[in-house]
Formats: structure tokens, sequence, C-alpha cells
């Protein structure tokens, strides 16, 4: 345990990564977004849902970034795959819990000051204020989903190189687009969406937890034989 | 004696290349190793099993007794920084060494700082930009301060110019008189750390093809110059590794030990015998196209 912990602070000494740039991003991505909502002449709801994505986007890359670099670093400080892979993930949750209260909060002043005062929304409604709780556990989920996604195909292209990962994002594409296709074909796109929407924030967020579960088991069962 | 780490029948393949060809080594505690060779003969691939960076195809490898595999064990008192070490994105030199000073128990600070000092390593510097020569300066710091009892230092010296080699050098012996430990030093710059070696292990087409002491391997081969007509009634029936001509003097390199009186035999005749740097003989027992182990050699000749 005190090794995973130790991961932690490997990748905590150096705050840019993991602390400063996610806020940083986010903080204008949002500062932008509500000029644009200034600039814009309407009294409709705006909605800039890209600077929630902005530092989502930039967490994916740091997802890659842990397992091009930083990985074949642990491996010259001895550390084990499994160590590594652990205070890696650990090092993300807390990232993705900061960006999860930084976006439940925004959400929350959203909520209260009617869209900045110019109806303008950067968080989704259905994630405002009225539930923080769930907004935070949804937000959260969503970042490690990012970060956990770079991270996993990272690994691929590492362990089998560019086809294999580029024939793994095609081979999931295909299915995905397989089964909404049978989904209409088979005239349930109507319960499909009612089952949606039935699971809620709360139900959608667990079941990115469950994913989220696979994605990271199955990522450590790839680096567990790669090779820096 | 007390072996630290135990090779056996060690293979690894990389697709039609064989990197590693059965190697069989023991690696003994409180002793500096050469482990030398030409580029693409399996150095960095047997350190990178040794420390279980990477998987051999069959073979096996002891550290401490145990399989390093995902062993913190024994994993943690090792140290391979490689040749081309990644760094993590974004930090900067002193980042690095408190990154290591994390995982190292017998990590030694001020050591750190004077090699810091010596090769003038920028703190604040950003990895990513450093010359090839403070990258190596990076990975000396953080393999010598780390005082991991099994140490790999991969090519240490890349970039780095004359005097910092030298202070690296002088650093490595300095280090090891007070803490001794196991060091393994791949090197093609043979007779630069020769005198710092202890035993010699060279690595020839992924197979070893020299395991002993670096005093025996530089009594391994002599150099006899003379008439070519005396040097080749010399040479007849011996293991030549390599020959010489220019007009009537030749001069050969032969495998084996010179006694003293076929020393003076070969006085009389005006024979002149030199010794063989280590660098000569490995290179000669190297090239490309002898690819006979010298022990073989020895037993034919």
């Amino acid at each position: 345990m005190t090794n995973v912990i130790k991961v932690v602070r490997l990748q905590l000494l150096n705050r840019t990564t993991y602390v400063y740039m996610p806020l940083l991003i986010l903080a204008g991505a949002l500062l932008l977004a509500l000029l644009v909502f200034a600039l814009i002449p309407t009294s409709e709801a705006k909605y800039g849902f890209g600077a929630a994505g902005a530092p989502l986007w930039s967490f994916l890359v740091v997802g890659v970034q842990a397992l091009t670099l930083t990985f074949p670093f642990s491996q010259a400080l001895s550390i084990t795959r499994r160590d590594f892979h652990l205070g890696t993930l650990l090092t993300a949750a807390l990232t993705s819990g900061m960006l999860a209260a930084a976006f439940a909060a925004i959400g929350v002043i959203e909520r209260a000051t009617h869209g900045w005062g110019m109806n303008g929304y950067v968080t989704l409604p259905s994630l405002g204020g009225d539930a923080p709780g769930t907004a935070f556990l949804a937000y959260f989920v969503i970042a490690m989903l990012f970060f956990v996604s770079g991270y996993f195909c990272a690994a691929i292209n590492k362990r089998w190189g560019a086809l294999a990962l580029i024939a793994a994002l095609v081979g999931l594409t295909l299915v995905l687009a397989v089964v909404i296709l049978l989904v209409f074909r088979a005239g349930v796109a109507g319960e499909v969406e009612a089952w949606l929407v039935a699971q809620g924030a709360l139900g959608l967020a667990l079941w990115g937890l469950a994913l989220l579960a696979v994605l990271g088991l199955g990522s450590l069962a790839v680096i567990r034989r790669m090779v820096p | 004696m007390n072996t630290v780490v135990e090779v056996n029948h060690l293979t690894k393949r990389y697709g039609a290349t064989l990197a590693l060809d059965d190697v069989g080594l023991a690696l003994e505690k409180d002793v500096i190793y050469g482990l030398l060779g030409r580029n693409g003969a399996g150095k960095t691939t047997l350190m990178s099993m040794i420390t279980a960076q990477a998987f051999p195809t069959s073979g096996a490898v002891k550290v401490y007794g145990e399989e390093p595999y995902e062993n913190s064990r024994v994993l943690r008192r090792t140290c391979f920084v490689r040749e081309n070490q990644k760094y993590p994105d974004g930090v900067k030199v002193g980042h690095a060494l408190a990154m290591a000073r994390l995982f190292f128990a017998a990590w030694d600070q001020s050591l750190a700082d004077r090699l810091v000092a010596d090769f003038q390593l920028p703190l604040h510097k950003p990895v990513r930009r450093l010359s090839r020569g403070q990258l190596s300066a990076v990975g000396v710091t953080i393999g010598m301060a780390a005082r991991a009892e099994i140490t790999f230092f991969d090519e240490p010296y890349l970039g780095l110019d004359a005097a910092a080699r030298q202070t690296f050098y002088d650093r490595l012996l300095e280090d090891y008189a007070d803490h001794p430990r196991t060091i393994v030093l791949s090197s093609h710059l043979i007779d630069e750390v020769a005198s710092l070696l202890e035993r010699i292990v060279v690595l020839d087409g992924g197979r070893v093809v020299m395991d002993e002491s670096a005093d025996d391997a530089r009594g391994r081969a002599v150099n006899v110059v003379g008439a070519s007509s005396a040097v080749e009634a010399f040479a007849a029936g011996r293991e030549v590794i390599h020959t010489e001509r220019l007009g009537r003097v030749a001069s050969v390199t032969v495998l084996g030990r010179l006694e003293g009186e076929e020393r003076a035999r070969l006085a009389a005749r005006g024979l002149e015998v030199a010794p063989v740097s280590l660098q000569q003989l490995i290179v000669r027992i190297t090239e490309p196209g002898r690819s006979a182990r010298p022990d073989e050699g020895r037993s034919r000749g």
C-alpha cells in the first residue's frame, strides 16, 4: 500500500499536470463561455458544454502521458506495474474529484443565478443544482472515464502498436453501430430511451462506475506485461 | 562469494531476431562488472530482463533468489536507468530527483547534490529541454544517489564530455569504496572504463563470449611484433585473432598466455611482445565473421 501512496506523491510532485492545468483550462473555458454568452443578444437559454468538455479532453491527454512517459520512469524507480497502476488511478481520482467538485459548484451557481444572469449554462441542466451530490458523482465518473480511456488506449498502442489500437477502436465503433441498428430494427428504441431516462443521472453514473471498473481492470491486464 | 543475480538459459527473441541466446550468468555481491559488447549485442535487453522491465522468451532470472517480476521486495534493491530513459511530461530536473528519492530507501541527498553541482545540472530546467549530456547526467545522478544494492548503468556517458565522464568514474569509485554494491556498467568505451572494472562480461550476438575477472581477461592475449617470417613461425598452430603486415614486419594478436621462458625465446628471435588492451581484445573477438568463443578457440589451438 505504501508504494501506491508513493506513486500518488510522485504524480503530484509536479502539480502542473494533475492540479493547475485542469483548473486553469476549466477557468479559461468558463470565462470564454461567459464572454460568448454576453455577446449573444438573446434571452433564450444558451448552452456552452464545450467549456465543461475542455478540461476533460485535456485529462484524456494526461491519461495518455501517464502511460507513455510516467510509466517508463516508474520502471527506472523499480516500481511494480501493479503499484504504478493503482497509484496513477488514485491520482486521477483525486483530480477527477477536484474537477467534479468544481462542476457541481458551477451547477449550483448557474441554478442560483439563472445562468450567470444571462441564461447561459456550461453544465448539463439535468445534472444541475438540485442534487449536487449526484452531479458530483456523475462528473467524477465522466472525468475518470476520460482519463482511463486515454490511459487504456495508450496502453494498447504501446503494447501492440497503432494498428491494433485503430482496429480496436474501429471494432468498438462497429459493435456500437450494430447494437444501435438492432435496437431500431427491433423497434425497441422507445423502450431503450425510456430505460435510459428511468436510470436518471444517478443510475447512469453508477453504470459508468461499472464501466470504469472494467476499463481499470482491463488496462491493468495490458500493462502487467508491458515493456517500458 | 555471494550471488545476487542468477541468469539461466535466458533467451529473448524479437520476431526473427535473437536478442539473447541461452545466456547464463551469475552476478556477485559488491563487484563492479563491465557489460561490454557491440551495439545490438543484447546488453540493454539483458539488463531489462534482470530488472523485470522486459520479459524473457524462455529461461529464468533470479534476483536474491527470487523472481523479480512484480516483486517489490527484490525490485526495490535494484536500479536501472535506461540510456534513453523517459521522464514524466513537464517535470524539471529537481522533480525527477525528488521522485527517485521517494522510492530508494538508501538515497543519499548530499551525494545527489554533489553530482548536480559536478555536472552543473539545472534543477529548474524541464528534462525535455536538456541536452543529451545533461540527460545522461540526470540518469547517472539517480543511479548513483539511489545506492541500490544492484545498480545498472546503461552507457551512462552518452553526450558527456571527457571531463564529465572522468567525474562520473571518479565519483563512482569513491562512493563504491565507502558503499560497496553490485554495479553493472554497460559500455563500449572499453579502455576508458577498464580501470574501474573487476569482472568483464562480453556479449556478442546475444551470447556471453567472455565472463571472467578483468585481470584474466587482460592476460588472455598477447601481441607479437617482428620480422614476418619469425612472426609467422610463432603464430603457427596458435589461435590468431588479428594480423597486420607492413612490409617485412608483421604483428599478430594471439590468444593465450606467454610464460617466462617462451618470452625469452621470442626475445632471442628479435620478436617484441606487447600486452593487448581490453578494448583491442574485445574488438577482435567480437569482429564480424568471428563468432567463435575464445574458449572454443583456445581448446582448438
